[in-house]
């Protein structure tokens, strides 16, 4: 299966170690990636709060050219990327008015129109759904029954009118590939609350008091370590825990991997392709569990 | 039909805390709030929780099935009891509970209050006629807004004020842009300064839960980010939430992609980024802080810089950018996912749900 696949800001270059194992995975599930050069942020909110009509163009614009590849589907890697896309993409296949209106204006700028011919999908979805049973025969390494705490974050779930995936709020997908990977799935309520990333730099304080909630939780629950579909969620969890260490007196050392980590150890990816180095929290407490006896 | 359901009782007397198992007879078209009122009346009349309307618009009945905020007179009962399903009934949360169902809706009431939910007309006297005239394109930018009912169920799931109790939250700042976007009102500014405050806009985590709660559609995060675009239009920008967001456009409009490592300075100043220089060390070690030079400039990337000047031109600015796509974005069902496709690799998630769960907040200290 071919997509287009977007990888957002982090992935290219704080989080590139969400890049190299997704494009190691995937040729391993099936799925043919075809990467957008000339696309920009999504925005991350941020523009759609400060210029709404712009965060529509700049939007537009990444579906254009990802239409312009002939694939049906925009392959995300990214909670934030997913809703921003989503919604422009719900806006501008909704009202034809509209979607003449912006693709005009691409046209003008010499980007290719767009017609409201694309999907887009997260990597988590196409896994858990069209690649599940050969994710079965890819991860034939396990996981040896690695306690795994999935953590969702919010925009691949909410609002469900524009996701139509999962119920928000009891998702299975995760549970699902960590079943299929040979870990166990803890669960926790926290599962499904904000890691406090959007606000982490304007209201620190504040998004340190929602990040707290599903490390401490998933810690109690007896996580060996958390997956997040989200490159956001995953800077908060493993960059900021330090801070949480260094107000509450806690020592967490949660190990926190990328949802295509997780399934990159069970498939036996290359450490120079899973680049658990890049993280700041040490994954050595799982390595050791996962070459340590069955 | 026969329906089961646990309620978490509550009594402020004893401070005790119990999560209690009730078996009725209920007519098939009965809804929660049918339900509750047949508990009360035939099983234990010391039930507390609130209702008036019953019909989905005085807004009292707010309270959480299975850990989700829902009013118990729009919940239909029979789907639930034909699944076999025995749902968990308790209090809203980030509000304190007063007994059983009730929440104090007081601190509710002072963040309503605190936007100054009145109109101000900029005049003394009526015009000649009596009345000013307004057509419904000039009132579409609050239709959304208006049809809020104030019944706290986007407050009870907000996350960032389980953090910061203080924060104004959604249905306080759904309520304020009911007031900016009126063509009557003429204290915009005033008003957008008086909720660009410390606990105001740029507090929102964008969770996303107050949109998929509220029951009548209001879609609150969607107004907070209305307030944002319209503060950034005005030029109050003073905000570090502000300047953060400004900084993507900036990045769009410049590289195309986010210059990640400016973010901090220009959102902070460049005191406390320094100030944070330990904890740069930490996340530059591992790669974590990419350096600024060469910029990752995106392919192409004169379109998006012309793509701003040109839209500049064609008054979409501000609010009316969020306003244009909420006919499009009506049209989509609001609907729990439930996709037969699935049934063989879902899971049916275990019986923690936020309302039963010890570890939730909402079930802590009371008063």
């Amino acid at each position: 299966m071919r997509v287009a696949y977007y990888k957002g800001c982090l992935a290219s270059l704080s989080a590139k170690e969400l890049d190299t194992s997704t494009q190691a995975l995937a040729p391993m599930l099936g799925l043919e990636l075809e990467e957008l050069d000339a696309v920009t942020c999504c925005g991350a909110g941020d523009i759609h709060e400060a210029e709404p009509d712009y965060y529509l163009h700049l939007n537009a614009r990444i579906l254009a050219y990802a239409q312009a590849t002939g694939a049906d589907t925009l392959m995300t890697i990214c909670n934030v990327c997913t809703l921003n896309l989503r919604q422009a993409n719900h806006m501008l296949q909704n009202d034809a008015a509209l979607l003449a209106r912006v693709s005009e204006n691409l046209e003008k700028v010499g980007a290719p129109p767009y017609s409201g011919g694309v999907e887009v999908r997260h990597f988590l979805w196409m896994v858990a759904d069209d690649f599940y049973d050969q994710l079965k025969l890819v991860a034939h390494k396990g996981l040896k029954g690695l306690k795994v705490a999935p953590f969702y974050g919010c925009q691949i779930l909410r609002p469900s009118k524009l996701m139509g995936f999962e119920d928000p709020d009891r998702p299975w997908s995760l549970e699902a590939i960590i079943d299929a990977c040979g870990g166990e799935a803890i669960d926790y309520p926290a599962k499904i609350k904000c890691c406090g990333f959007p606000i982490i730099q304007a209201r620190e304080e504040t998004a340190l008091g929602e990040l707290i909630q599903p490390i401490e939780q998933a810690m109690e629950a007896g996580a060996d370590a958390m997956v997040t579909p989200c490159p956001l969620c995953h800077l908060s969890l493993d960059a900021w825990q330090q801070k949480l260490e260094a107000s509450t007196g806690k020592a967490f050392r949660m190990p926190i991997l990328h949802l295509s980590q997780l399934i990159g150890v069970a498939a036996g990816l290359e450490k120079s392709e899973l680049r658990f180095r890049r993280h700041v929290v040490s994954m050595e407490p799982v390595l050791a569990k996962l070459e340590g006896p069955s | 039909m026969d329906v089961a359901l646990k309620i978490w009782r509550y009594d402020p007397e004893s401070g005790e805390r119990a999560l209690k198992r009730y078996e009725v007879e209920a007519p098939e078209w009965a809804c929660l709030l049918d339900v509750l009122d047949i508990v009360k009346d035939q099983v234990d009349g010391t039930l507390a929780y609130r209702k008036s309307c019953r019909m989905m618009i005085c807004g009292s009945c707010g309270m959480r099935m299975d850990g989700r905020a829902i009013l118990a007179c729009k919940e239909r009962m029979k789907p639930i009891v034909d699944r076999g399903h025995v749902p968990v009934i308790s209090a809203m949360g980030n509000m304190p509970i007063v007994k059983d169902l009730a929440v104090d809706m007081g601190p509710f009431w002072q963040k309503i209050r605190a936007m100054k939910p009145w109109i101000e007309p900029g005049y003394e006297e009526y015009p000649e006629g009596g009345e000013f005239r307004h057509s419904q394109e000039q009132m579409n930018p609050i239709h959304k807004e208006a049809l809020c009912i104030m019944c706290g169920c986007c407050v009870s799931e907000c996350n960032s004020m389980e953090a910061d109790p203080d924060f104004l939250g959604p249905a306080a700042l759904a309520k304020g842009f009911r007031f900016v976007g009126d063509p009557r009102d003429q204290a915009k500014v005033e008003r957008l300064e008086l909720y660009n405050s410390e606990h105001g806009i740029w507090d929102c985590t964008r969770c996303y839960f107050c949109n998929e709660r509220c029951p009548k559609g209001v879609d609150p995060r969607d107004a907070i980010a209305k307030l944002g675009a319209e503060s950034i239009k005005e030029g109050i920008d003073r905000d570090m939430g502000a300047k953060h967001a400004k900084w993507f456009v900036r990045s769009a409009v410049t590289t195309g992609w986010l210059r990640e490592t400016e973010l901090v300075p220009k959102t902070q100043g460049l005191v406390s980024a320094i100030k944070e220089t330990k904890f740069a060390l930490s996340l530059a070690k591992r790669g974590k802080v990419p350096p600024p030079f060469p910029p990752h400039v995106a392919d192409k990337q004169h379109e998006a810089r012309m793509l701003r000047d040109l839209i500049a031109t064609q008054g979409r600015d501000g609010a009316l950018g969020h306003v244009q796509g909420e006919r499009a974005l009506s049209r989509i069902e609001h609907a729990v996912m439930a996709d037969p496709d699935h049934a063989g690799r879902r899971r049916d998630a275990p019986e923690i749900t936020p309302g039963e769960a010890p570890v939730n907040r909402d079930i802590g200290e009371q008063p």
